[in-house]
């Protein structure tokens, strides 16, 4: 498991464990094709290079994860009650929280090598 | 956005907050904890710093819990309100705030909100001010900011109405190290 933060760390291996175990606990908490699939809309959204989704070949209930993981971005705070629901009724609560930490953290991570965070930690 | 929490509480007999939400993942909650607790322990980068990198992280993020939480180890290091209250825009010109402070915040908002901001001389200016590892646990710092703050918004857990509070800064707990 990689990822800008994880790379700009690499002069503090203590700090780095535990960034890299939250993320892994994080995910760890998803499907793991559910998580993958978060990543990689939400680094689309950022422009960044992925390759694209094919949302016809999802089933509803990723559909739903997939849209609501692609506002967190640039419309978190637009997302609505009914949205948000939706997602607790299809995920269950504690699949909800898990998701909204590793969909928040994956928009923050694409952020973060966005500014080039690793380059700029001389890593 | 809502202050009606989207999610319930996992501890019985708590309110719908951060910490008892995410009790319903006591795996991520305890790994979470240490992290948070060794990024703020460590003094690589000072706390007043990263204080300032999360009120600053607060405003664009219009987190209210995290707006309105101060860590008693910043303000320790002199981060009252007067200094708080000139992180919002045209901060550049504040008399208050230093020029290391200035520069983590040109970052903070280059990564929570356009990374264009952080060219040439602001990129040169952070690079001046912070060693490459005081830069990493910004970095760090700025993305659990605003990954929380961004959390805690789409879970429905921003106050209705909170005071100014003052805690303890998180720290490392025993059992985890």
């Amino acid at each position: 498991m990689s990822g800008p933060v994880q790379a700009a760390l690499a002069g503090d291996p203590v700090l780095a464990a535990h960034y890299a175990d939250f993320r892994a606990k994080a995910e760890g908490a998803l499907d793991p094709a559910l998580a993958a699939l978060v990543r990689q809309a939400v680094a689309q959204v950022h422009g960044m290079e992925a390759a694209p989704i094919d949302d016809s070949a999802l089933d509803e209930g990723t559909c739903a994860c997939l849209a609501y993981a692609r506002r967190m971005p640039f419309e978190h705070t637009a997302i609505s009650d009914a949205e948000a629901a939706a997602l607790v009724t299809h995920l269950g609560e504690p699949g909800f929280v898990a998701f909204s930490v590793v969909t928040a953290l994956a928009d923050a991570e694409c952020r973060a090598a966005l500014v080039d965070l690793p380059g700029l930690a001389g890593a | 956005m809502s202050t009606i929490p989207r999610v319930s509480s996992a501890i019985a007999g708590e309110p719908a907050h951060f910490g008892s939400v995410l009790a319903h993942q006591p795996e991520i909650a305890e790994s979470f904890f240490a992290l948070y607790g060794r990024f703020w322990g460590s003094d690589v980068l000072p706390a007043r710093i990263k204080e300032v990198a999360r009120m600053r992280n607060a405003r664009i993020t219009e987190c209210g819990f995290c707006r309105n939480v101060r860590f008693d180890k910043a303000v320790a290091q002199g981060l009252g309100e007067d200094v708080v209250d000139d992180i919002t825009d045209g901060y550049e010109s504040s008399g208050r705030l230093t020029d290391t402070e200035k520069a983590v915040l040109k970052f903070t908002d280059a990564l929570i909100h356009d990374p264009e901001l952080l060219t040439g001389d602001a990129r040169a200016a952070l690079q001046r001010h912070l060693s490459p590892a005081q830069i990493a646990e910004a970095g760090l710092g700025v993305t659990l900011f605003l990954a929380l703050a961004k959390a805690l918004i789409t879970m429905g857990l921003e106050p209705e109405v909170m005071d100014r509070t003052v805690l303890p800064t998180p720290a490392v707990l025993e059992a985890a190290e």
